[in-house]
Parts: C-alpha cells; structure tokens; sequence
C-alpha cells in the first residue's frame, strides 16, 4: 500500500466516525505488556520522560519523579483503548531499542535515546499532518504524544518541576495586569 | 439571611450534606502535586458522574453530584449540572454579576413572544442595589442602557492583551467596547470577608471568603441573628398545600440518609431548589385542587425551559507585546456587552442578542506543549511564557419555547421514590442563526485587531452546559399563562414564593445569579411586609 493509499484509508476510516480496531493499529504495533507489568518498567518509563524533558540548571523528568506520574495515571486513571495503546508502546520501544542497538533503552548513550524517541516522533506525526483536530479526537493519542502529555503534565504538576522548572506563587495577593517580562523569566506553573 | 434578618425563624433545607465556610473546603490551599492525579478527576469521579466529569477537575468534583445516584431522562441531550450540598452552585458559580434593562424586561411584549414580564427594570433596580451593596460586586462603569451600571466595588484590571483588544474594538467600532467582567470577588475587604487574593481557585471554595458564596456569607449571617435552622440531608418530595386556607401548609422531607417521612409546617414557603428540582417538586405536589401540581393552573409549570448557549467563538494568537506579562491570576475575564438588536430588529436573521466573555493570556505549559518536539529546546518552550492568545465566546439569549420542558417520568424513581425528572430541550433556529453571527463577529473582531491564525468554533454545545438553566415556573401578569406573579408569588398561593432560575420570564443574555438574588431580597421583603399586614 503507498502512502498516498494508506493516508486516503485513514481519511475514509475517521470520517466514518469513532475509532475502530484498524486505525488503532496504525498508533500502536504489536502487543501491549501486561498493566501488571508496568511498575517493573519505571526505569525506562524514567529515561524516556527524562530524554522528553531532561535536566537543565532546573530539574528534569526524573528529579521531579515523573515516573511515578505516568504510571499511576495509565495504571489507575485511563481509560482502556488508551491504557492497551500506551502498554504497546512501551513493549515497541524496547522491541526497538533492542533492534537498533543491541542494549536496553536505560543503557543508551544520550543520543541513542535521542534517536530512539525521535523514531516514535515520526510514527506520531505522519498522520497528524493528514489529519485535522477534530479528527484527532476520535482517535485518541499516538503513544508518543500520550507519553509526551503525561511528562509534561506530570513535570508541571510536580513540587520541583512547578517550583523550579517554572514560578510558582500560591497566593499572589495582588493582580498585576501588564508587568515588562524580565529576561529568562520563567512562566507561571498554575493559571 | 433575609427572613432571618427581619426577625422570622427560618428552617433551611438542603437535600444534601452541610458545607461550612473554610472548615469543609478539602482541596482550597492544595498544590498541584498534592493530588494524586495532578488536575485530573479520580477515576472514581469519572467512572460515578461522567456527566459532571465534564466540568470540573481535582480541585471542585467533590462539589458536584454523583451522577448514578442522581439520574435523569434525557429526552434530548441536556447536561445538568448541579451540586447537592449546602450552597450548592453558590460555591462553584462563575460569579459574574449582571443586571438586567427594560431591553430585556420588555422584549417578550415587543417581539409578541410567550409572556410579558410582569416588572420592569425600575421596580428591581434598588434591589440589584441591596445584593450588590451586600456581596460586593467589583466592575467598571460604562454607561450602558443595555447593561446597567451597578454599586460596584474597584474594577479588576485588563491585561496587555485584552487591553490591545479593546482599543482595536472601540476604535473600528465604536458602539462596542471590552470591559472587565462584573464579579463577585472583592476588590477590598468587605463585610468581613477577602480581598479576594486572586489566586484563581474559587470553585474549591475560598479560605479568605474572597467571593460571595452563600457558606461565607449569608448562612453565618443568618445562623449569627439566632433564628437560624439548618436541616441537610433533607430532600423535599413535596409542597403540602391546604384547600381551606388556600395556602402552603409546608412541605414533606424525605430524610436522605434514614428515608424518613416527615412534615414541617410554616407560615411562608420560599421554594429555590433551583430551576429543574423546583418545577419537579411543584409537578410532584398534586392535590384536588391542583391535580396537574400545584399553581399549575396555566399548564406552563415545566415549560419553557431556557439555557443560554456559549457554543460560538473565536481564538487567536498575536504576534505583539512579547516583552509584557503579568502576576497574579485574576478570577474573571473580559466582557464585551451586547451589541446586537439594541433598537429592535436590525435584520440579522434572529431576534435578540449575546454579549461575548472571553479571557487573554500568554500561552503556557498546557497550551505550549501542544507543538513542539521533545528535550531542551522543548522545555524551555514549555517553562516560557508563550505567544499572547484571545479566546472569546457569546453567551446568548434562548428563547421560551413551551415544549422544551422537564416533567415527572411516569415510571422510574430514584432511590427515595420520588419520580424521575424528564429533561426535553433543545436549541432552535433563532439560537442557532445567533450562533452564526457570533462566530461571524467574533472572528472579525480578532482580525481587525491583528490576531493571526485566528479560527472561529461553533461546539454546538447541548443544553444545559452554560449551567444557566431557567424559566419553568415563569413570572406573568395573568395567571392562565404564567405560574409566579410580579412579587414571586405562586399564583393563588399567596405564602408560596419562587425566586430560583425556574422563575424567569425570559432569559436575557446576562449571567443571570444577580437577578436571582435581586428578585429573592425583593420578594422576602415583601412576604415579611404581608405578613405583618395579615396579608398571607
């Protein structure tokens, strides 16, 4: 099938409405591990958030202990079309890491890391490009987004990652409307 | 508050459990990483009441019902949301505070639409005044016959953005302008509670009382006068009505946690379970007299349910003022008052209008993350302040239709027996033709001011997701065609009074909570006033 087809095939899928087994295929290759099984992944769970939002001069992914986050949330609070998608993503990336370089992800150098979630980019945004939001919708997330979202979450619902990775101010008392911006301010974690 | 204030001994009832001021708001002062699941509804939440679900987060669910243990019929899609608890959406409101103007009060008679109002705006404006005056409403005034000026308290400031806006508006077209948003948060301290610190978390209830609330305000007030009873867990099955004095007599309470019966007797009923629950009570309340519920003689109890809609829009991003942003999270937005038929039919295809609430902002970490990659270049874009954003959306008028309705359903009941609330709603040509020209408008208004990727949105929302619901017990000068009179009054039920949302002739484009509270003070002042005259 060429892309020309295989996108014309996604397009006829989505319009029909609602997400069948066939488009699920497409985001998610494979099988997925078992929900059991993800507590014994925290360590790549923990380099795969960290290679997202890694540490800087302010704390990373795994000084926040985003870990945690993502796996609470996909254990007790997702739903489960997008708990099965997250668990074969997890069980690709390693299938992958292990194809291209011979190692678990947790032993990768910083670019082979790099290299790797790059790859799940891609796979991510080839039929995002094709397809508008409101489509988007009905087909949930890519892992690589969903990964990317429970970071980014976990991280700037995180004690460090709102603290330090940005400003966090619990009771501001005064509303200022129109402040000049200081250089490398850092935004405000809460709206 | 009121009729306690005025020397009666009031008794209280709420279906639901007690909520006091600071001592039951759990989540008010939590930091995101105090949740187990950062802002997101527990699962329990979600998997009990995926109605409410849809609007609220971590820090408010425990101030919506359980959605299994409350159900209702949807005939057509309508969201209800509520809270059953003392305070109930007084807690979780958007605090938005508008009065109404004789535009509104004499539109159903001007356009020959379902029934006149039986009170203009002179006979409610020193009441607007005495609620205002009590809650502290903070706002500009802009000298608006369509939107009449209130007893304000400072007004919240515009950001750089919405102030850029506002330029662009009032200068391309010049009947149209953004003020702030006229809100129940105080600007200053005032009757003992606040000022509001602006941390922008007021549906988890406000440890420094910065909003109006009826928890930090008017039940200590009323618990502080002595005549004070409050009875939670008290759901009211129905209006006890005697045929010989042709009054209330009380009500009959179901106990919620025992599913006891039992009456309580009073000289005046003040019936505000809110909009849907009222009518329900009312149709629920048959006698020999009043075999269709009681003060149905017109056949309008139930009918002529109105929402507003905020399904239509626009959103866009600007390019300028990247060297600006602020400090603080101000609770409110902007608003940009009605500006669509002020002088009658102005040919735009639908009767009426809306008036556009919005907000301005830089864009961060939930907005920001959404393009983008992933590891250094990406963290920074996401611990940043992003481009500065618009999005802005009408909240417009609904007309009374007689079949959108809520009735008894003949069959199901909830676990106390009680019938079922059957909910048959829905928007018709002249909201939805309202809807167009929102979006229309709106997008235009980005434009002309230099927004760019601006993009217009109808979500053609179902009823009920404004949270605005009103008109089932509607006000009217006659009594074939109407429930309530001009004092609140149920028709031929002089004790029995209705000054909830169901009480609505028509429902204006304004947030309508002030109004309510307006009629409220109006009416307990005249109930006391005939009572002392032997009147009722």
């Amino acid at each position: 099938m060429n892309r020309k087809t295989a996108i014309k095939s996604i397009v006829a899928i989505v319009t029909l409405g609602g997400v069948s087994g066939a488009v699920y295929q497409f985001f998610t290759p494979g099988e997925p591990i078992p929900l059991s099984d993800l507590p014994k992944k925290k360590a790549l769970i923990a380099e795969l958030a960290e290679t997202i939002i890694p540490r800087t001069h302010t704390p990373g992914a795994k000084d926040a202990h985003v870990e945690n986050y993502i796996i609470k949330m996909i254990t007790e609070n997702t739903e489960p079309k997008m708990q099965r998608s997250f668990l074969a993503g997890v069980n690709a990336v390693e299938h992958y890491t292990m194809d291209e370089y011979n190692k678990p992800f947790v032993n990768c150098t910083t670019e082979e890391k790099n290299a790797v979630v790059k790859h799940f980019e891609s796979k991510a945004n080839l039929p995002f490009e094709i397809l508008n939001k409101a489509n988007r919708k009905f087909l949930g997330a890519p892992f690589f987004f969903h990964l990317r979202d429970l970071t980014v979450e976990g991280y700037c619902t995180s004690l460090k990652g709102a603290t330090q990775g940005m400003a966090y101010l619990p009771v501001p008392v005064t509303f200022e409307a129109c402040i000049p911006l200081q250089k490398n301010q850092l935004a405000w974690a809460t709206k | 508050m009121e009729l306690c204030k005025k020397g009666l001994k009031t008794l209280l009832l709420e279906r639901g459990r007690n909520v006091e001021h600071i001592k039951d708001y759990p989540t008010a002062t939590l930091n995101p990483w105090d949740f187990p699941y950062g802002m997101n509804n527990p699962p329990k939440f979600k998997a009990d009441s995926p109605i409410q679900s849809s609007i609220t987060y971590a820090g408010d669910a425990h101030f919506f019902v359980n959605d299994k243990e409350h159900p209702y019929v949807q005939e057509k899609p309508f969201l209800w949301h509520r809270g059953y608890h003392v305070g109930g959406r007084s807690l979780t409101w958007g605090r938005q505070c508008y009065r109404l103007s004789d535009l509104d009060f004499e539109a159903n008679l001007k356009d020959g639409v379902a029934v006149d109002w039986p009170i203009r705006y002179k006979d409610i404006a020193p009441w607007y005044s005495y609620a205002e005056k009590h809650i502290g409403v903070s706002g500009n005034k802009e000298n608006l016959h369509q939107l009449p000026d209130g007893d304000f308290l400072p007004p919240m400031e515009l950001n750089c953005i919405e102030r850029h806006l506002n330029d662009s508006i009032r200068k391309k077209t010049p009947d149209r302008l953004i003020t702030i948003a006229r809100i129940a948060n105080l600007t200053k301290g005032w009757d003992s509670r606040g000022p509001c610190m602006n941390r922008n978390m007021c549906s988890r209830g406000c440890p420094f009382g910065g909003y109006f609330s009826s928890n930090s305000s008017t039940i200590p007030a009323a618990m502080q006068t002595g005549n004070l009873t409050l009875r939670p867990f008290s759901t009211v099955a129905e209006v006890l009505y005697d045929e010989n004095t042709q009054r209330a007599k009380g009500v009959r309470v179901i106990d919620t946690e025992t599913k006891e019966s039992f009456e309580y007797y009073a000289k005046v009923v003040f019936l505000n379970a809110s909009t849907i629950a009222t009518a329900g009570i009312l149709l629920n309340s048959k006698s020999h007299r009043y075999p269709n519920g009681l003060g149905n003689d017109s056949g309008e109890l139930g009918h002529n349910l109105m929402d507003h809609h905020s399904s239509a829009g626009a959103l866009g991003k600007h390019a300028g003022y990247k060297d600006m942003y602020y400090k603080g999270r101000r609770p409110s937005g902007f608003l940009i008052p009605r500006y669509r038929n002020l002088n009658g039919d102005e040919g735009l295809g639908y009767k009426r209008g809306f008036n556009v609430q919005g907000h301005g902002e830089r864009a961060e970490w939930w907005d920001t993350m959404k393009q983008g990659s992933f590891g250094t270049d990406f963290k920074k874009q996401i611990t940043t302040p992003g481009p500065w954003t618009v999005w802005m959306a009408g909240w417009g008028e609904c007309l009374p239709y007689h079949e959108n309705q809520i009735s008894l359903n003949a069959t199901e009941k909830d676990r106390w027996g009680l019938p079922l609330i059957n909910i048959d709603f829905s928007f018709k040509e002249n909201e939805e033709k309202m809807m167009d020209d929102i979006r229309k408008s709106c997008g235009e208004m980005l434009e002309a001011a230099g927004f760019d990727g601006v993009e217009t949105f109808n979500y053609k929302k179902p009823g009920g997701t404004t949270v605005h619901e009103m008109g089932t017990a509607r006000m009217g000068r006659d009594p074939k065609t109407s429930v309530l009179n001009g004092n609140n009054q149920v028709h031929g039920v002089k004790n029995l009074f209705v000054t909830d949302g169901s009480c609505m002739t028509s429902s204006a484009s304004q947030n309508p909570s002030l109004t309510y509270m307006a009629l409220t003070a109006r009416a307990a002042d005249f109930a006391v006033n005939e009572l002392k005259k032997g009147n009722i």
